[in-house]
C-alpha cells in the first residue's frame, strides 16, 4: 500500500517539476478506432450506376493477380509484384504499403512472401535484403550505372527501376533465363535507393486542379519568411505541371497506371508498348533475350482495349480501368476527434499552419469543373500539398532525377490519409511521425527552418497537438 | 598472293577475336545492372551528386549572393558586403538550398548550438530576395515588406507594422508579427543591397531574447548603399538596374540555342562592363545545358554603355530566359529602374 502511495506522489512530483518528461510527445500511431477511412468511391460515383460499375470493374482489376500466361497474362519477365492492389493496400485498395500487425491488419509485406506463395521460383530468385515481412513494399533504383569494377559511375546517371524478381523458373515462363540485379553489390557501392507506393486516394481531385490554381498558390507562398522556395515539375510533352509520383514526374493517372503496369508488373500496354528490360539492359546492353519476349503468347501490347468486348468494362483495357478506379476514389475522411480529442486536433491544425508546414503542405486547393463526375468538379481537395517539388537536402536526397526534379527534389507528399499510413517518406525509412519530421532537415533543404521551429521552439504539448492533428488526417 | 591474302584474313579474324574478348572482359554485358564485385568503393552518403536546375556562374572569382559562409562565428557575404557576428554559442547547423527560380536565397540559418546554456531559444534566418525576379509587385525592400504585411496569413497578428528603424548606423524596415496559437513571435528586419532585399528573420517565444539579438545587429557591417529603399549598387560594385537588357540598350543580341526543353524559368544576373560587354553571368537556377547555351549567347551581346554623371560605369541587371513565372502587375514594380 505504501509503495503504491509513494508511486503516486513520485508521479505527481515528476508531472509538476518536469512537465517535458511527464508529457513527452509521441506519435499516436495508425488510427484504428474510427474504421477504415479511405477507399470509397466519390458520392457522385456511387449515385450513378454506370460510374459505379466502372469503379467496381476498376477495383476488381486493381486487385487481380497477373500470371505470365493464362487468363490474366503478361506478367514479367521482370516485376516487383503481380497486382496493383498487393502494394497499394493500406488501409484499403488504392492505398500504400500494408502490415500484418497494424490496423487494419491487411497482411505482411507481400514482396516478402513471393517465394512462399509460388509467385517466383526460390531456386532462381532470392528475396532482396531490403524486403522484410514487417517492412514496406519497395522498388529499388540504382542512381548510377556501375563501372566494370563495381563502383558507381557518377558520370552515368541511371535511376530507373531495377525490378526485384524474374519469371525464370516458373512453369509458365518457358526457357526465359534472367538474373536479378546485383542488389547486394549495389548496397556495397552505396548505389541503391528505394521507393514505396504512393497512396492514390483523392488522386482524381489532384488531376482536376488547374495549373493556374497551383501557380497562384505558388505566388501566394512566395513571401514566406521560412527559407522555402519550390518549383514545379513539368510534363515533357506539353510543358504543363505534372503531379504524380514521388517527384511529380507523371502527368496523368493514365500515364501513372500505364507506367506502373509496365515497370512494376512487366505488362506492356497501350501507353508503354514493349516489355521492359532493366535500365542497363536497355540503354547499354542488348535488351531482353529473345526467349523472354512474348511470354504470354499474345503479341504486344499485352494489355489492350478489347474490340470484342460486350460492355464498357470488358471493352476497356486494364490500364484504363486502373485509371478510372483511381480517378473515382474519394479523398480520405479525417477524424474530428481521434486521436487526442477535438480541441487538440484543432490546435494542431492551427499550429501546422502557424509554424509554416502549410507553406508546402497546402491544406486545400479547389478543382475545376469536371466532365467525369460531379464530385470531382469545383470541389475542395484537402490534399495538404502544393504539388511543387522542393529541395529536401542531403538527408533525403536519392540522387535520382526524374523530369525536372533533381537528386534532392521531391514533390510535397500529400498528407491526406496520413492517419492510417504505416510507412513514411519516399523510401519508407520511417514509421514514426517524429522521425519523419526530423528527416525534413539537412544540408541544402528548404524545410530546415520549419523543422527547427517544430523541434526547438514548440512545447511538447504543442508538438503533441500537431502529431494528433496529423494522425487525424 | 593467295598466301598473303590468307595471312591477312587470319590477322583480321585474330583482331576481331581479340576485340570480342576485350569486350567480354570490359563493362558488364548488361551495361550496369549487375556487378560481381562484393567490395567496391562506396559512394559517400548524404551528398547531392545529381542536381537538377541549380545555381552556377561563368567564373569562379566574381562573388555571388549565395557565396556567403559562416566561419569563426561570423557570417560573411562578399557579394553583399555584409558581415554578421553570431551570438555566443549560436551556430549554423545546416546550409540552405540553392536559390529559387524566383530569386529567393537562404543565406544562413542560425540557431543555438548544442552547448548553448541559455533558457530561451530562437532561430535566425538570413535570406535575400532578388528584386529583379520577385513574384511580388514590389520594387524595393520597403515595398516588399509592406506587401508581406498585407499578405500576412490569418494565422498571424501584426505586432508592429513595417516601419523604418535604425540599429547602430544601419537603416532597416522592421516588421513584427506573432502567432497567438504557437505563442511565437517573428521580428523581420530588411534592407536592400545591390537590388536584393536582405532579410533578418528572428523567431522565438522570448521577445527579450529577440530584442537583444536585434541590438547586436548594430555591430554588423553593411555597405554604404544599404537601406530600405536605396541599395542599388554603385561605388565599388556595379550599379543595378532592372530590365536594362531591353530595348535600345541592347545593341546586339544573339539568342541561345537550347536543344532540350525543360519548361523552367532561368533567371540570370549579368554584369555588363564599361564597354558594354557581358563580363559575368550568374544563373540563379538553370540546368547545365541551359547555362552553357545561354552563357555562350550572352557573351556575344553588346549593350549601350551606361553613363552615370557622364562617366561610364558597370551595370548589373537581370534577364529571364526559359519560361517566365507569372507575376502580379503593379505600378510599383519598376521602382528599381533608374
Amino acid at each position: 500500500m505504501k509503495t503504491i502511495e509513494f508511486a503516486w506522489v513520485y508521479a505527481l512530483l515528476v508531472a509538476l517539476f518536469f512537465p517535458g518528461m511527464a508529457f513527452a510527445q509521441t506519435d499516436p500511431g495508425v488510427r484504428s478506432t474510427t474504421g477504415v477511412n479511405a477507399g470509397q468511391p466519390l458520392a457522385s460515383v456511387t449515385a450513378n450506376a454506370n460510374d459505379l460499375a466502372f469503379f467496381q470493374a476498376g477495383l476488381e482489376q486493381f486487385n487481380e493477380h497477373q500470371t505470365v500466361k493464362g487468363d490474366n497474362p503478361g506478367l514479367g519477365p521482370r516485376f516487383n509484384l503481380d497486382s496493383c492492389g498487393a502494394c497499394h493496400s493500406q488501409p484499403a485498395p488504392g492505398g500504400t504499403s500494408p502490415a500484418s500487425l497494424i490496423f487494419p491488419n491487411v497482411g505482411s509485406n507481400p514482396q516478402s512472401q513471393v517465394i512462399a506463395s509460388g509467385l517466383v521460383s526460390g531456386s532462381t530468385n532470392t528475396i532482396p535484403f531490403f524486403v522484410v515481412a514487417n517492412g514496406p513494399v519497395r522498388e529499388a533504383r540504382f542512381p548510377f550505372f556501375f563501372n566494370a569494377n563495381g563502383t558507381a559511375n557518377i558520370n552515368a546517371p541511371n535511376g530507373g527501376v531495377e525490378d526485384l524478381f524474374t519469371v525464370t523458373g516458373r512453369a509458365d515462363a518457358g526457357a526465359c533465363t534472367l538474373q536479378q540485379p546485383s542488389f547486394t553489390a549495389a548496397r556495397a557501392a552505396n548505389n541503391i535507393i528505394f521507393r514505396i507506393p504512393t497512396p492514390t486516394f483523392g488522386t482524381g481531385l489532384m488531376a482536376n486542379i488547374d495549373d493556374s490554381t497551383l501557380l497562384a498558390n505558388h505566388t501566394t507562398q512566395a513571401t514566406n519568411r521560412l527559407g522555402i522556395g519550390g518549383t514545379f515539375n513539368h510534363n515533357g510533352n506539353d510543358g504543363t505541371i505534372s503531379r504524380y509520383g514521388w517527384k511529380a514526374q507523371n502527368k496523368s493517372l493514365m500515364i501513372f497506371a500505364g507506367e506502373a503496369y509496365n515497370v512494376e508488373m512487366g505488362i506492356s500496354n497501350e501507353l508503354f508498348t514493349q516489355d521492359r528490360p532493366l535500365p542497363g539492359e536497355d540503354q547499354l546492353g542488348s535488351g531482353l533475350p529473345a526467349n523472354c519476349l512474348n511470354l504470354a503468347g499474345t503479341g504486344y501490347p499485352e494489355d489492350i482495349t478489347h474490340s470484342d468486348g460486350t460492355d464498357a468494362h470488358t471493352v476497356t483495357s486494364d490500364t484504363a480501368l486502373f485509371s478510372v478506379f483511381m480517378q473515382f476514389l474519394d479523398q480520405p475522411t479525417p477524424s474530428a476527434t481521434v486521436p487526442g480529442g477535438a480541441a487538440s486536433i484543432s490546435r494542431g491544425r492551427a499550429l501546422f499552419s502557424a509554424v509554416g508546414c502549410a507553406v508546402c503542405h497546402t491544406p486545400s486547393l479547389t478543382t475545376q469543373p469536371s466532365h467525369l463526375t460531379a464530385g470531382l468538379g469545383d470541389a475542395t481537395a484537402n490534399l495538404f500539398s502544393d504539388i511543387e517539388i522542393h529541395h529536401m537536402g542531403a538527408t533525403l536526397a536519392d540522387n535520382v532525377s526524374q523530369g525536372g526534379a533533381g537528386g534532392d527534389q521531391f514533390r510535397t507528399a500529400p498528407l491526406w490519409g496520413l492517419g492510417q499510413r504505416i510507412f513514411f517518406l519516399h523510401d519508407g525509412r520511417a514509421t514514426d511521425l517524429l522521425a519523419a519530421i526530423e528527416a525534413h532537415e539537412g544540408n541544402g533543404g528548404e524545410a530546415n527552418i520549419v523543422e527547427a521551429i517544430f523541434d526547438q521552439l514548440l512545447t511538447p504539448g504543442q508538438q503533441q497537438d500537431m502529431l494528433n492533428f496529423l494522425r487525424s488526417l | 598472293m593467295n598466301m598473303h591474302r590468307r595471312i591477312s584474313r587470319c590477322l583480321v579474324l585474330l583482331g576481331f577475336s581479340i576485340s570480342l574478348l576485350a569486350r567480354a572482359q570490359g563493362p558488364p554485358q548488361s551495361g550496369g545492372d549487375f556487378s560481381n564485385n562484393p567490395q567496391p568503393n562506396a559512394l559517400p552518403s548524404g551528398v547531392i551528386l545529381l542536381k537538377g536546375a541549380w545555381s552556377s556562374a561563368s567564373d569562379s572569382v566574381t562573388p555571388l549572393p549565395e557565396g556567403g559562409r559562416v566561419a569563426g562565428s561570423v557570417y560573411s557575404n562578399q557579394y553583399l558586403g555584409l558581415t554578421y557576428a553570431l551570438s555566443r554559442d549560436w551556430t549554423e547547423k545546416y546550409s540552405g538550398p540553392p536559390p529559387s527560380a524566383n530569386g529567393y536565397y537562404v543565406l544562413a540559418q542560425i540557431r543555438p548550438a548544442e552547448k548553448f546554456k541559455g533558457t530561451s531559444r530562437g532561430i535566425i534566418l538570413i535570406a535575400a530576395q532578388d528584386l529583379f525576379f520577385t513574384l511580388t509587385p514590389a520594387g524595393n525592400a520597403l515595398e516588399l515588406t509592406n506587401y508581406s504585411k498585407d499578405a500576412l496569413s490569418p494565422d498571424y497578428k501584426v505586432e508592429q507594422p513595417p516601419a523604418l528603424v535604425r540599429i547602430g548606423s544601419h537603416s532597416f524596415v522592421r516588421f513584427d508579427y506573432v502567432s497567438p496559437v504557437a505563442e511565437l513571435h517573428w521580428h523581420v528586419l530588411a534592407t536592400q543591397i545591390r537590388c536584393h532585399m536582405v532579410q533578418f528573420v528572428f523567431t522565438s517565444r522570448d521577445t527579450k531574447l529577440m530584442e537583444s539579438l536585434i541590438q547586436e545587429m548594430g555591430k554588423m557591417t553593411l555597405p554604404a548603399e544599404a537601406g530600405p529603399i536605396s541599395g542599388r549598387g554603385g561605388g565599388e560594385v556595379p550599379v543595378c538596374i532592372k530590365d536594362y537588357a531591353q530595348g535600345e540598350n541592347v545593341l546586339e543580341r544573339i539568342d541561345p540555342v537550347i536543344a532540350e526543353r525543360h519548361f523552367n524559368p532561368v533567371p540570370v544576373r549579368i554584369i555588363i562592363d564599361k564597354e558594354g560587354k557581358v563580363k559575368h553571368v550568374h544563373f540563379l537556377s538553370a540546368f547545365p545545358d541551359q547555362a552553357k547555351a545561354i552563357t555562350d549567347a550572352l557573351f556575344q551581346w553588346r549593350f549601350r554603355p551606361y553613363l552615370r554623371d557622364g562617366r561610364r560605369v558597370e551595370v548589373e541587371t537581370g534577364v529571364m530566359f526559359g519560361r517566365a513565372p507569372r507575376r502580379p502587375t503593379s505600378s510599383s514594380a519598376e521602382a528599381v529602374n533608374e
